[in-house]
């Protein structure tokens, strides 16, 4: 494999002077049962704000789990998940999402019998028009709200080469054009923290090269914090430099890839396996 | 009135009336994707409340009890007996739609709906049970003073503008944000969830609009027919307007009221060449259900959309960004003219101007 992207490694020296609120994301000794499996066991990472931070692991390492743990789609039965100083542990998904923190899903979930864009519009959280009277109303400070999420979702879509498929509905998308416009969509949402559940799977090199194009785009251009729970270690070698190394439930290294290549437990529990 | 006249006009009133219906049922399904087999329940205590609210005292004496008969005007008890569904759909909602799925959801609702039922039926001092109401005052006829006829007419001109109001109303719904926001619930609970949507609440709000919509035009029913008991509002009813709604097309508002328009048509007519004479009559009724549920099938299996699919969202070419500078670099996937020429717009319902109704509330 190939060393650290530079941009990379800037991004991560920039990022070493830790403090309370260099940390976005802080895991703290979380754990939840499946009935007699603990899928999540005493976990704990942290997350640098700015960063592109990976999440790695063999088949059943719990990084699934904890990703709709932090996301709220699970309940911990124990720890904490402190999100940008607050505990988010015990918000339903709706909440998480509302304070910043974003995910999409192993397989991509598109609003199907909707347009891109509306795909794309109806991911903004302080919709005025979203209350039942001001929708009704229509008055004149919810149609220029919804005019301009309509030049930001446009420009977006421009941005990630949908705009010609604007008035497509989604669910007659190329599954590469599902993956783009799911990230479109939550990056419409502006979160401060992104956690995308393999986002490489199952797409060709290429577009995976502009995935990842994109994804340090939107890291540099909005400040967007990225967590990436990845199997292609190609890609989490080229865009992150913190990797968390989880096994059985628990996070057993943290590191650049160089790193974790050296480290006996990680080599142990799953580069070597191959 | 010559008897096509009076056929046509009874037709035209239903029309107007389960037109209104199936607007609500559109709400909770078409937009929000709630699958609510109570709907006719929720029409029946709009029927039941407003006519309770206008009728006088009961007299049982006359073997009539009931309970209210207040003697209100029609508006009023109108208003009260939407409210009245819009509170039990509250109630239901509350306790069944955060923690059941659409499916489990749909069983809760056929046995409250079965359990209301068997209430009125049976608790005869309530709605006077399985003899039902009559007698309910005709709606602005003290101040008229019609005869028969004219007030026919007057009373489809009265069930077309209520027609007409929910038609705008929902329109309105269904092209703001919120209705956007009940539509991502449709699609995939767990992407609004993850975009920040507070899904239960949607939904509640979605079963609450529906059933009010259900509680005007159940009112208007009762006050039409005139004689109302539990019998017209079996679970068999509920699927009557959810053939409505599927055949004329869910998520679009002309659709649901065309549906409306065929379906009871279809329904009394379907029978019509039976050799009835030695079949008994409760037969007619069962082969009538029967149609109902061949046509939903052929609905799904063959034109799942309806016959006035869904409108399609387009963005207004005066919204559009100015044409592109060249990008720099990008590579990779481009999107060619290729992949647009399989356009799957052919699903529009052909109006010239569809493609005008774009994101722009």
């Amino acid at each position: 494999m190939s060393q650290t992207s530079p941009d990379a490694a800037a991004r991560g020296a920039t990022a070493t002077a830790h403090s309370a609120d260099t940390i976005i994301l802080d895991v703290r000794n979380t754990s939840k049962s499946f009935g007699g499996l603990r899928a999540v066991d005493n976990c704990s990472f942290t997350v640098t704000r700015g960063s592109i931070t990976g999440l790695i692991g063999p088949n059943g390492a719990g990084k699934s789990t904890a990703a709709n743990l932090i996301t709220g789609f699970i309940r911990a039965d124990a720890g904490q998940i402190m999100f940008d100083g607050k505990d988010i542990a015990h918000l339903p998904p709706y909440r998480v999402a509302l304070r910043g923190l974003t995910r999409t899903f192993q397989i991509t979930r598109e609003l199907e019998r909707m347009t891109v864009t509306e795909n794309m519009m109806a991911a903004p959280h302080d919709q005025l028009g979203e209350s039942f009277w001001l929708g009704l109303l229509g008055l004149p400070a919810v149609r220029k709200q919804e005019n301009e999420y309509l030049q930001r979702a446009l420009q977006l879509l421009r941005d990630f080469d949908l705009y010609d498929l604007r008035d497509e509905y989604a669910g007659n998308l190329s599954g590469g054009q599902r993956r783009l416009l799911e990230l479109a969509r939550v990056v419409m949402a502006q979160p401060k923290l992104l956690l995308l559940d393999e986002p490489f799977a199952g797409i060709n090199p290429v577009l995976a090269s502009r995935l990842s194009d994109y994804i340090e785009q939107m890291c540099r251009e909005k400040g967007i914090t990225f967590l990436i729970i990845e199997h292609n270690l190609a890609m989490v070698e080229r865009l992150c430099h913190t990797v968390i190394v989880m096994a059985l439930g628990r996070t057993i290294a943290e590191g650049t890839m160089a790193e974790l290549r050296q480290n006996a437990a990680v080599v142990d529990a799953y580069l070597g396996e191959s | 009135m010559p008897p096509l006249v009076f056929y046509l006009l009874t037709l035209a009133v239903f029309g107007a009336i389960y037109g209104t219906l199936a607007l609500g049922l559109n709400i909770q399904w078409g937009y929000t994707g709630i699958l609510d087999f109570m709907y006719i329940a929720f029409v029946a205590v709009g029927g039941y409340v407003t006519s309770l609210l206008m009728l006088q005292p009961s007299q049982p004496a006359f073997g009539e009890t009931y309970v209210l008969g207040l003697n209100w005007p029609f508006i009023p008890a109108l208003l009260v007996g939407g409210l009245a569904s819009a509170l039990l759909a509250f109630i239901v909602g509350i306790l069944a739609l955060n923690r059941l799925r659409s499916d489990y959801f749909a069983i809760v609702t056929v046995s409250i709906g079965l359990v209301l039922y068997t209430i009125a039926g049976n608790d005869t001092p309530i709605v006077n049970g399985w003899d039902g109401i009559s007698g309910i005052p005709q709606p602005f006829q003290d101040a008229l003073n019609l005869d028969a006829n004219s007030y026919g007419f007057f009373f489809l001109g009265l069930c077309i503008v209520i027609l007409i109001l929910v038609y705008i109303f929902s329109e309105r719904l269904y092209r703001s944000p919120f209705g956007r926001a009940l539509r991502s619930v449709r699609e995939d609970e767990m992407v609004a969830q993850g975009l920040g949507k507070n899904v239960f609440a949607l939904r509640l709000k979605a079963f609450v609009i529906g059933a009010f919509i259900a509680g005007i035009g159940g009112a208007l029913l009762v006050i039409y027919v005139d004689a109302f008991n539990p019998s017209a509002w079996t679970t068999g009813e509920t699927f009557f307007l959810w053939a409505a709604l599927l055949l004329g097309g869910s998520a679009n508002n002309r659709g649901a009221m065309l549906g409306a328009l065929i379906v009871p048509v279809l329904f009394a007519e379907a029978t019509r060449f039976l050799p009835t004479s030695n079949l008994p009559p409760q037969y007619i009724d069962a082969f009538r259900y029967i149609a109902i549920g061949v046509l939903l099938i052929l609905t799904v299996r063959f034109r799942p959309q309806g016959i006035l699919a869904e409108k399609r969202f387009r963005v207004r070419k005066s919204k559009l960004l100015a044409p592109a500078v060249a990008t720099a670099g990008g590579g990779g996937v481009r999107i060619t003219d290729a992949d647009l020429a399989d356009d799957p717009g052919t699903l529009d319902d052909g109006s010239p101007h569809a493609g005008e109704e774009g994101n722009t509330l």
